[in-house]
């Protein structure tokens, strides 16, 4: 099965064959097995040996790799799934920005954001407390704000929408 | 020496202290919250006592309750570790009051010190240079604006109760003074219950050194030596090691002497830490004393061979330091702090249950940690999980080892500061040694940003495709036929393999 693996921006093909995975058009022997009583698995390719901690995304395919050191933001699909998904991607580009949520359980302290507010990308809207440290949250994008769902001294969970935004006019 | 101690702490700090008193041979009694009665440090301790609520303000913050506790279990003393109860005088008055003994100073040297504006005073009575600034609070915003001028942007602004960098701006133009200082004193009322703030003028590039001080009860106060700090975050210190690059033994002398001279002017007794700004000129200013327990003390521990929090137990059963009042650092100590924060998220808090902990090994490398594989890391208390502490021969040694042992460490459950301790072992300025307190803020991006090779990508995309393809035949409940997987169930996990179980939760979902 070939799948399409983007790793921390790059885009690599790698075929899982029954002895081992090919890769660049090499094939060379690749396995994955668990550590006994632990999530930790190990990755042998050739002889080197990984370690190696995952955790899987939000959605299939996606993964969250702790290994050599580096922590990295994995989605490996088959070429059928890659396809799918870059056509819905694509699609979400042009539904406007991207909303600002909690991103982690807390207190919000401050608001600066109205309905029908221009902001730039960067800016500080929200600002929020969580373990006693004051966190401020910007924007992404350019935009004007559509909704905001919270005010100051609300406690919000992690993922919470904040404030909504509509693409400038 | 005592028969029992309360340690009116958690975390690493109380099992730090558990495990001081178990050398010792004294009893020790942990108390504890609703979120931490199975905690590493309660596990540990010889007695346990629950004492609230996870809120701090509802059980670590109980003075009252935890003196209660104490006596109740007839201990004879309590350590308060860092944070929480340790620099409040009223509590360590209370505990005097209670016919206890406090492992720390007396309450009238916390007073000294505790409020930055009267120490100050004192210490440049006692010929203690220190950072110009103001010595009363600010009233108001206008106050600010006129005392920022005459000192000239930038300035800092200080909570008078502060530390941790909670209620600290810095302030670059006149125009962002008023929100500022708003922002300051808020933090400074949520985090100490008090809004006074002061104006200081604020030294670029200067580093963060500390003199480590143990005082007895017979009139001995010595220094350990230096400390750096610089590797700090919205001034919360990330990186220590001992001693410092920037410290010749000339520098080390006269700060050690100035430290002594301002712990002398506080009348105090017990471990304590002096904080100095270091200019590229070798100018140092004295920033604040620290009546306590300083997190980063294994450093000195290890350049040193003194083992401080035993003898912070020492000195408050009477007993008299035998150390020479001159001590040469012995090779080089670095510790990393390891948070629950997510570098790769602007470190903001990472919460959830920790599902595996490997800690690192083998030479020269200690683990002071509070958490192990089960524990739930909440938004209740401090992201500090464990310090990782090494010691090398050569600075150079250290950051190597540190590198390994970092290399080694593993924690699967929430996100932690490890890779971003790792890069900044890679990293050439920190490897020279070349930091100030603004270089992480400047560095932090490109630290963060730091992509691997490509011999590494490609690994870890193999990786993902064998784990994807894994995942995709327990969906299809054939989990035998995935080539290149071991599909061998584990021990006493049934027949049921637990991929394909997770597959059908995500089927439900």
């Amino acid at each position: 099965m070939k799948y399409i693996v983007d790793v921390n921006g790059a885009r690599l093909e790698v075929e899982v064959e029954a002895d081992g995975v090919r890769v660049d058009g090499h094939v060379v022997d690749a396995r994955l097995t668990d550590v006994e009583g632990t999530p930790i698995h190990l990755v042998t390719i050739g002889n080197e040996v990984h370690r190696v901690a995952s955790r899987r995304g939000d959605s299939r395919g996606r993964y969250a790799l702790w290994m050599d050191g580096y922590r990295y933001e994995v989605e490996a699909l088959d070429e059928r799934m890659r396809a799918i998904r870059d056509l819905t991607a694509a699609d979400a580009e042009t539904t406007g920005p991207r909303p600002l949520v909690a991103p982690m359980p807390g207190l919000i302290v401050r608001v600066h954001a109205a309905p029908g507010d221009r902001v730039e990308a960067g800016q500080g809207l929200v600002v929020m407390e969580a373990m006693k440290m004051e966190n401020e949250l910007r924007t992404q994008s350019v935009g004007v704000v559509r909704a905001v769902h919270v005010s100051a001294g609300m406690t919000v969970e992690k993922g919470a929408l904040l404030v909504e935004f509509s693409q400038e006019a | 020496m005592f028969n029992k101690l309360l340690i009116a702490n958690r975390g690493e700090i109380a099992l730090r202290i558990v495990r001081a008193c178990q050398e010792l041979g004294v009893r020790s009694v942990a108390v504890y919250s609703d979120a931490d009665a199975q905690a590493p440090h309660v596990r540990e301790a010889d007695e346990a006592v629950h004492i609230g609520p996870a809120p701090s303000s509802e059980s670590y913050l109980k003075g009252d309750r935890i003196v209660e506790v104490a006596k109740q279990v007839a201990a004879e003393a309590t350590h308060p570790g860092y944070g929480f109860l340790s620099e409040r005088e009223w509590f360590a008055r209370l505990v005097r009051d209670s016919g206890l003994v406090f492992i720390g100073p007396p309450a009238e040297a916390i007073a000294r010190m505790g409020s930055k504006i009267a120490a100050r005073q004192l210490v440049i009575a006692a010929g203690v240079p220190v950072v110009p600034g103001t010595t009363e609070p600010l009233r108001d915003a206008a106050e600010a604006a006129e005392v920022a001028e005459r000192f000239g942007y930038p300035v800092l602004l200080k909570a008078a109760a502060g530390g941790g960098g909670k209620g600290m701006r810095v302030v670059r133009e006149a125009r962002e003074l008023a929100s500022s200082l708003d922002a300051a004193r808020r933090e400074a009322l949520n985090a100490f219950g008090d809004d006074a703030v002061y104006v200081e003028k604020y030294i670029e590039g200067p580093r963060h050194v500390e003199i480590q001080v143990l005082a007895d009860q017979h009139g001995t106060v010595l220094s350990l030596g230096e400390r750096e700090c610089s590797v700090q975050r919205r001034h919360q210190k990330m990186i220590e090691e001992a001693p410092s690059v920037a410290v010749s033994p000339d520098l080390r002398r006269r700060m050690g002497e100035t430290a002594v001279a301002a712990a002398r002017a506080a009348g105090y007794v017990n471990a304590g830490t002096c904080e100095f700004l270091l200019d590229k000129n070798g100018e140092f200013y004295f920033l604040e004393m620290n009546t306590r327990l300083q997190v980063e003390h294994p450093v000195t521990e290890f350049v040193t061979g003194i083992d401080i929090v035993q003898w912070q137990i020492r000195i408050a059963a009477g007993e008299r330091l035998p150390f020479p009042a001159d001590m040469t650092p012995r090779g080089w100590a670095i510790e990393c702090r390891i948070t629950s924060e997510d570098p790769a998220n602007g470190f903001l808090p990472s919460t959830g249950r920790i599902e595996y902990l490997h800690v690192p090994s083998g030479p020269g490398v200690r683990w002071d940690g509070g958490v192990a594989a089960g524990t739930t890391v909440g938004l209740s208390y401090d992201p500090m999980l464990a310090k990782l502490i090494v010691w090398g021969a050569t600075r150079d040694d250290a950051v190597a080892r540190m590198h390994r042992a970092l290399t080694e460490l593993t924690i699967v459950g929430v996100e932690t500061s490890r890779e971003f301790h790792l890069r900044v072992m890679e990293d050439a300025d920190f490897r020279r040694g070349d930091i100030e307190i603004q270089w992480l803020e400047r560095r932090l991006p490109e630290l963060i940003g730091a992509s691997p090779d490509a011999a590494r990508v490609r690994a870890a995309a193999i990786a993902a495709a064998l784990l994807a393809d894994r995942d995709r035949h327990a969906r299809r409940g054939n989990p035998a036929s995935a080539p290149g997987t071991d599909a061998t169930p584990g021990g006493g996990r049934g027949a049921m393999d637990p991929w394909i179980i997770a597959a059908r939760r995500d089927g439900v979902r």
